[in-house]
């Protein structure tokens, strides 16, 4: 069956967050790949902030 | 005029994670879902700088943790906790319609997703904050706040901080799930962390420090090695049963999840066929549970807001008896210990000798546990087809887009919703009563790797609607014409 004209943003399994195709002009995109290096190099530069501590 | 216009500048501003332009290949997905999954397991393990390691000081979120993700200590100490609460408010704003948001208007939806980063951010503070600042549950390291110079409120800060950033990166990493993966981060981290605890729970040895598992106690025990009582003493049983031999708990698990995936198959299928092409028949179901096991979450979630608040206040001013006394961490009486939902066996099985509460107080917490979570998955299940799109207008409306009708009955959304009124209010608050009852119920009698009740059940139907989902990607990438039928 189709999901016809919904533009409600189907929920996808178990999203607690839902996303909506519309986005406004003005609001700030970011990369997902940009996200995840910073999360990784968030992470690796705590990991050396707590071998130099201690 | 109305708070849309006031924050309206505000909400449409606030950072998205970009989507891909076109399709994205079922492999690519996978790719990014598994990425994402790496990525959590490793900011889990990061321990957040400034924090006294020598105490532990145990975990804040204690049984909770399984339904919120995240690890004690690590950067991503809330968890998904911050999105849950964000998503209670949403929930109980939305359904009582206080928000005045039309979700079919795209104006608005940029509105509603705005308002949701926001409140997490909100949350975000609001649960970091105390845990932080009020009471010792995250202690500064001293030694730090020496040799930097900032004092032991700047460590603190230092510490914060470093949560916000986790709490802000569990909010996008679902976001990049959502959008560029399969299913979503929330239910990712879910599984991820509750499925740890399971494979622990089973197959975990003694040697790697942590309580052995299922599998390697019962080698012990046929091997000699564990000493229990002979099978023919109630002793005996009782070990094998509720103590090492864990057959209860083994018992409890199976049976979650096959009455989850039994459940799900459970539906009222409506029949539709197609306005125009004459054979082109179809069935909507309204599956018995629906839409209620993620509100379970909510509920629980409700219950640990209402434990965190007894603790901050507890170590920050002190209670008076009747609203709770605490001993070790662990609430013991007062109001907040009948609040506080019953996580394990050692909660109430008074006849063992596993708690020394009285049976009538025993009691009276496992009725208000019973009622909050009967009263409350149905409430919040009813409010969760509400706001999701999943109500009888939502559902009438769509099944009128896309062409088809409920033979027998006139083509017109109206028709279309007074036959889903019939079943999908009624099927919804039953799923959501029984799906309390059973939460409560495995948490009675206790799961294998002490993953709560909700946990188990969270994680076998986010699982089934992963594989639903997976089968459904395949197909579109086996045929791409499913696509446009599926109007991607």
């Amino acid at each position: 069956m189709s999901s016809g004209q919904n533009s409600g943003g189907l929920m996808s399994s178990a999203g607690l967050v839902r996303y909506f195709d519309a986005e406004d002009r003005n609001a700030i995109r970011l990369d997902p790949k940009s996200i995840v290096a910073f999360g990784l190099l968030f992470g690796v530069g705590i990991l050396v902030l707590n071998s130099v501590a201690f | 005029m109305g708070w849309k216009e006031a924050a309206e500048p505000v909400l449409t501003r606030m950072p998205a994670v970009a989507r891909p332009e076109g399709h994205v290949p079922f492999r690519r997905k996978l790719a990014w879902t598994a990425g994402i999954l790496v990525m959590y397991f490793f900011l889990t393990n990061v321990t957040m700088f400034g924090l006294e390691t020598q105490t532990a000081s145990g975990d804040f979120y204690g049984q909770f943790r399984s339904i919120l993700a995240g690890s004690a200590g690590s950067i991503l100490q809330l968890g998904i906790g911050p999105i849950v609460t964000a998503s209670i408010v949403l929930q109980l704003l939305g359904g009582a319609d206080l928000l005045g948001l039309d979700t079919n208007d795209p104006r608005d939806q940029i509105l509603y997703q705005g308002l949701q980063k926001l409140l997490v951010v909100v949350m975000i503070c609001l649960t970091g904050l105390p845990m932080v600042f009020a009471g010792g549950f995250l202690p500064a390291d001293q030694q730090v706040a020496q040799s930097l110079g900032v004092g032991v409120g700047g460590v603190k800060t230092i510490i914060f901080a470093q949560m916000f950033v986790g709490g802000i990166l569990i909010l996008f990493m679902d976001e990049i799930v959502s959008k560029w993966g399969v299913g979503s981060g929330v239910g990712l981290f879910i599984i991820a962390g509750v499925s740890q605890q399971l494979v622990a729970g089973l197959f975990s040895w003694s040697s790697l420090g942590g309580a052995s598992g299922f599998f390697p106690t019962w080698i012990g025990i046929i091997t000699g090695a564990v000493d229990i009582g002979s099978p023919l003493s109630p002793g005996g049983l009782s070990d094998i049963f509720l103590g090492q031999g864990q057959l209860l708990a083994l018992f409890t698990t199976l049976l979650i999840f096959g009455i989850v995936v039994y459940a799900e198959s459970v539906r009222v299928e409506i029949p539709l066929s197609h306005a125009r092409v004459k054979g082109a028949r179809g069935r909507f179901p309204v599956k018995l549970i629906y839409a209620s096991v993620l509100p379970m979450i909510l509920v629980r979630a409700l219950q640990a807001n209402i434990q965190f608040l007894g603790q901050i206040l507890n170590n920050w001013t002190g209670l008076p008896a009747w609203l709770g006394q605490y001993s070790q961490g662990q609430v013991t009486g007062g109001l907040f210990y009948y609040l506080a939902p019953i996580q394990s066996r050692g909660d109430w099985m008074w006849f063992l000798g596993l708690t020394s509460q009285e049976p009538a107080q025993i009691l009276v917490r496992v009725l208000v546990d019973l009622t909050f979570m009967v009263v409350g998955g149905a409430i919040f299940a009813v409010f969760w087809v509400e706001t999701t799109g999943m109500g009888p207008e939502s559902t009438a409306q769509q099944i009128q887009n896309s062409g088809m009708q409920i033979p027998g009955f006139r083509r017109n959304p109206q028709v279309i919703e007074k036959v889903m009124e019939r079943y999908i209010p009624q099927v919804t608050i039953i799923g959501g009563a029984l799906v309390g009852l059973l939460a409560v119920a495995a948490n009675m009698l206790g799961t294998i790797g002490q993953v709560s009740g909700t946990g188990l059940l969270l994680t076998v139907s986010i699982t089934y609607k992963l594989y639903e989902e997976i089968a459904e990607e395949q197909l579109m990438e086996m045929h791409p014409m499913m696509r446009q039928m599926f109007g991607n």
